[in-house]
């Protein structure tokens, strides 16, 4: 048998206490909000700004002095995904066609960002710095296709569109 | 030397007693007690270990000094320990030797992530460099052949392919130039390493310097799934593993079975799955309208054919290509024989045989196994080729000849590439194998008065069959004879059989083990073909048939004088793979109609077929094969067809439901069952049975179930002789493992393909005024064949030998014995 132990009923200043007292309690926090102004932000005219360490859209880099690409399409990226979204597929360098610095080069790059999951382990497994994560989060599109970004789209300068947030902000 | 019984022995493995065969080296043997030595250099399938690498380093107790695992046999009591302080400190410091010179480009090399250097360095290595020194450097990468690419800055010199060349293939062609941290692979004079078994070197590199040029750069072993299979482009039916990335074969390899092809390919079998990605392959039905094949519905190809060949009932002519499954030959057949109630069917080029005959060269009791070949006391090579007719199955030969000391007959017309290697060289006149057989026999029974004349009738030399004869007695009680199925082509191909059977009966023991008879047949498939029952004398299991048909010659001169007025043509294009080309381009025009399973149009369907079914390559095909020596082996699809090509089991299986006959089989391994049930030496067979390593039916209890024959001895008629010179030359002809639609149509193979050479005698070229490389034409009868001469000392006086089997100017367009030549 359980025997269960109640309190004795209050008397009529702590009932009246127990009804209201703790709903004022949760009104303090509101009323203090209340005196702060409001703190949304009307995207997308005005923006968040993100941390530099922020993994947002992929960026595929050339060096700066040749042009040539940084990626040789070694796939370790494709490797490391564990999503399963980067598709590599090398070809090989000719003198006539010289399109990255080593033996091969990647003939399609694609990354399927639907899929992504911006983990950044691409980036990690990189043995170039050829693929880094860029700040960009704002990628939706009408069409899944449209999402599968190629070599070209991944080479391009992104529009900065993304305000990075300083050091200590 | 019969395979010998291994003993067993016990050692002591890191502080754990191991039970181990004797012998065994111990980088083999500590795998029993689930050690893992690491090896460079060390592959047993290489022969006897050189120790280059040392990264195979153990402690013995009782020996000074770390001792190489790969070249220590082990021994019982032994005490061996693989994880003290000394060895790992060798094992560290030998890899960081190998690494000193080793680039750090695995991300460019193709050979990353399945490099034996990278797991090893992450298993036992250090992790830290203290190389800063500048590298050694060479210009990389180079064309070692139009097929291999070597990159020597990442040679690690273990010798394992340059002893693949010299003592497996022995082609002699790879050496390593140069002493010390110089020491390069290369040929000798730089020339590129063409061979034909010379892609194994790729598989067999520890590190990246050998790589394949058709797979450079495709995928990396993450992007790729490997699908075992089998390859049919020739009767020796290797087990390959298509490496697939996105649908497509991106290479081939080999998968390890030592009773078919002991873990080697030939060039052949690892790029020619390029055929399989081509623009040029028939991927819809195609139907001839006013004269041209266009694309149409499988519904109005299938109606259209089934319609001709209602029309055509009883004349109707099939033939079946060597690249046909089981299960496409026994519907064929049934079509054939219920269908059409026509037995004008055949697999074989060159004449039928009877059935007793059929039943008797490849009894159980007297059928030998590929592993036979490497374990006789003596083998003879009679009437074939193996580079060209099995190719593995050459170096399979040369094996037991180096190891186990194999003593080797080779009987030829046509001087063949084991000859160095033989005990016995026997040459005789081309076609003339019955004589020859005949002369063999009689030397073997001591009957030493008739063989001066049986050899003379072979164009023999008697004291070479004597000699040959004499091999094969005194060797020893196991002798296998491979033959190719060309010795019982022909119109006296009966009697050719009849003598081979009288010479098996004197040096093989029928039911013994170890000995037996081997054939080559002429297509990839012929054995199982014939066995299902694509014979005009035989049914499914060699059963006999009331009223037997054309074989594939006669139903060529009956089309050819509107008898027969359908053909079906499985995977064969008569005049490229058929004897007497002539004969065959009237047959095939005079036909009203042809229907063709095919991959590629080649010149006789592209002309005469008015319907033509695409045909599965074999990376897509499901079914069983039988391999020469009764393996039935499965054929799995490693993707998926192209474009409208559909399962050819189901496309025969449709146009027998058309006329009124259906087979009631719905999927491909429903066709396998029926295909079992209905054989009696392969009932209860199945495909989880068969697997993934083939079941051999003549070991199975239902072997008894195969047709009873008399085996001999029979009694011999006279040969007849082998046409004499007179100052034209015989003719010979061969097919060289190159001539094949899929070598011609592989970008890494074409240059490769196949040329008309004329291959005769110096003192014959003297004769007619021709030199090494010139123009020739070959002429008989009215109909000439250009080819360049080509010169060998070989080749016996009075002879000269052509290839069959190409697009133009093949040797089957010539059907006389003797031929002139004249300079074009």
């Amino acid at each position: 048998m359980l025997i269960v132990q109640r309190p004795s009923p209050p008397g009529a200043a702590g009932g009246t206490y127990r009804a209201f007292g703790e709903t004022l309690r949760g009104m303090k926090t509101t009323l203090a909000r209340v005196i702060e102004g409001p703190k949304t932000i009307s995207y997308p005219e005005e923006k968040v700004p993100v941390y530099p360490r922020f993994r947002g859209r992929h960026k595929l880099h050339r060096f700066e002095d040749s042009g040539l690409e940084k990626c040789v399409g070694c796939s370790l990226c494709a490797a490391a995904c564990p999503a399963d979204c980067i598709r590599v597929v090398a070809a090989e360098n000719t003198p006539e066609n010289r399109v990255s610095a080593g033996e091969r080069y990647a003939a399609v790059y694609e990354i399927n960002l639907a899929r992504c999951i911006f983990c950044g382990y691409c980036e990690v497994a990189c043995p170039f710095d050829a693929i880094t994560m860029g700040q960009d989060y704002e990628m939706s599109d009408y069409n899944r296709s449209d999402l599968i970004f190629t070599k070209e789209m991944l080479l391009d300068e992104p529009l900065e569109r993304t305000p990075l947030r300083n050091d200590g902000e | 030397m019969p395979k010998p019984a291994a003993e067993t022995i016990t050692f002591t493995l890191d502080g754990l007693e191991v039970d181990s065969p004797a012998g065994l080296m111990l980088a083999d043997a500590a795998k029993l007690g689930d050690v893992e030595i690491p090896v460079f250099c060390y592959e047993p399938k290489l022969g006897q270990p050189v120790g280059a690498c040392r990264m195979c380093l153990v402690e013995i107790e009782g020996i000074p000094k770390l001792q190489t695992a790969c070249s220590t046999p082990v021994r019982d009591g032994m005490v061996v320990l693989t994880q003290t302080d000394r060895v790992k400190e060798a094992q560290e410091a030998i890899l960081e030797f190998l690494l000193i010179n080793h680039p750090l480009d695995c991300p460019v090399c193709d050979k990353g992530g399945e490099c034996p250097l990278q797991d090893i360095t992450m298993g036992w290595g250090g992790g830290r460099s203290r190389f800063i020194e500048p590298k050694r450097h060479f210009v990389k990468p180079l064309a070692l052949s139009p097929l291999i690419a070597i990159d020597r800055e990442r040679c690690i010199l273990c010798y394992r392919c340059v002893r693949f060349s010299q003592e497996i293939s022995e082609d002699y062609q790879l050496v390593l130039q140069e002493r010390g941290a110089h020491s390069y692979v290369s040929t000798f004079d730089g020339h590129p390493y063409v061979a034909p078994f010379s892609g194994n070197i790729i598989e067999l590199c520890p590190v990246g310097a050998l790589t394949s040029q058709a797979y450079r750069f495709r995928a990396r072993p993450w992007d790729v799934e490997g699908s075992g299979s089998v390859c049919t482009l020739c009767p020796a039916q290797c087990n390959v593993e298509f490496t697939v990335r996105d649908e497509r074969v991106m290479r081939v390899l080999a998968r390890d079975h030592a009773g078919v092809d002991d873990g080697w390919l030939c060039d052949k079998g690892r790029f020619a799955y390029q055929s399989v990605h081509v623009d040029s392959r028939v991927t819809h039905p195609l139907l001839r309208v006013d004269g041209e094949l266009v694309p149409v519905s499988w519904d109005r190809a299938l109606d259209e054919a089934a319609a001709g060949l209602r029309s055509a009932g009883a004349d109707t002519g099939a033939i079946a290509g060597g690249e046909s499954t089981n299960e496409e030959g026994f519907l064929l057949a049934h079509l054939m024989r219920g269908g059409l109630s026509s037995s004008h069917l055949d697999s074989r080029t060159g004449g039928t045989l009877s059935r007793d005959l059929h039943a008797a060269l490849h009894a159980p009791q007297r059928q030998a196994c590929v592993e036979d070949l490497e374990f006789a006391h003596a083998l003879l090579v009679l009437d074939c080729e193996p580079v060209d007719d099995a190719p593995v199955l050459d170096l399979r030969i040369r094996k037991g000849i180096r190891r186990n000391a194999v003593k080797l007959a080779v009987a030829t017309s046509r001087p063949s590439s084991l000859d160095p290697n033989a005990a016995a060289v026997a040459r005789f006149a081309p076609g003339a194998g019955e004589a020859f057989c005949a002369a063999l026999n009689a030397a073997l029974g001591g009957e030493d008065t008739v063989v001066d004349e049986l050899a003379a009738a072979a164009g023999a030399d008697p004291a070479e069959v004597q000699a040959l004869a004499a091999v094969l007695t005194d060797a020893g009680e196991d002798v296998v004879i491979v033959y190719g199925e060309r010795l019982t082509h022909g119109p006296r191909g009966e009697h050719a059989a009849r003598a081979l059977l009288n010479v098996a009966g004197r040096v093989i023991t029928a039911g013994h083990d170890g000995c037996g008879l081997l054939e080559l047949p002429a297509g990839a498939n012929g054995r199982g073909l014939r066995e299902v029952g694509v014979l005009p004398n035989a049914g499914p299991g060699l059963t006999p048939v009331t009223s037997p048909g054309l074989d594939s010659g006669g139903i060529a001169a009956a089309a050819a004088s509107n008898q027969i007025e359908a053909l079906y043509l499985l995977h064969v294009d008569p005049l490229r793979d058929m004897p007497n080309r002539r004969l065959w381009k009237k047959a095939l025009a005079r036909a009203t109609m042809v229907i063709a399973h095919a991959a590629f149009l080649t010149d006789g369907l592209w002309e005469h077929a008015n319907v033509v079914f695409p045909a599965e390559s074999y990376a897509e095909k499901e079914g069983t094969v039988t391999h020469p020596d009764g393996r039935v082996q499965r054929l799995r699809p490693a993707i998926s067809r192209p474009d409208a090509v559909r399962g050819e089991w189901q496309v025969l299986a449709d146009l027998c439901k058309r006329l009124d006959h259906d087979p009631g089989v719905l999927t491909g391994p429903m066709t396998s069952a029926t295909l079992f049930a209905a054989i009696p030496f392969l009932a209860g067979l199945t495909l989880d049975e068969i697997g993934g390593r083939g079941v051999r039916w003549p070991e199975r209890p239902q072997a008894a179930a195969w047709p009873q024959a008399d085996g001999g001895p029979f009694g011999l008629e006279a040969p007849p002789f082998a046409p004499t010179p007179n100052g034209d030359l015989r003719l010979g002809t061969f097919r060289s493992i190159w001539a094949a639609p899929e070598v011609e149509l592989s970008p890494a193979l074409k240059f490769l393909r196949a040329h008309q050479r004329a291959e005769l005698c110096p003192a014959d070229a003297q004769r007619l005024g021709v030199a090494h490389g010139d123009q020739v034409t070959v002429s008989s009868n009215g109909s000439q064949v250009n080819a360049i001469a080509s010169l060998r000392a070989s080749v016996p006086g009075g002879t000269v030998f052509l290839e069959s089997g190409l697009e133009q100017d093949s040797a089957s367009e010539l059907d006389a014995g003797l031929v002139e030549i004249t300079r074009a």
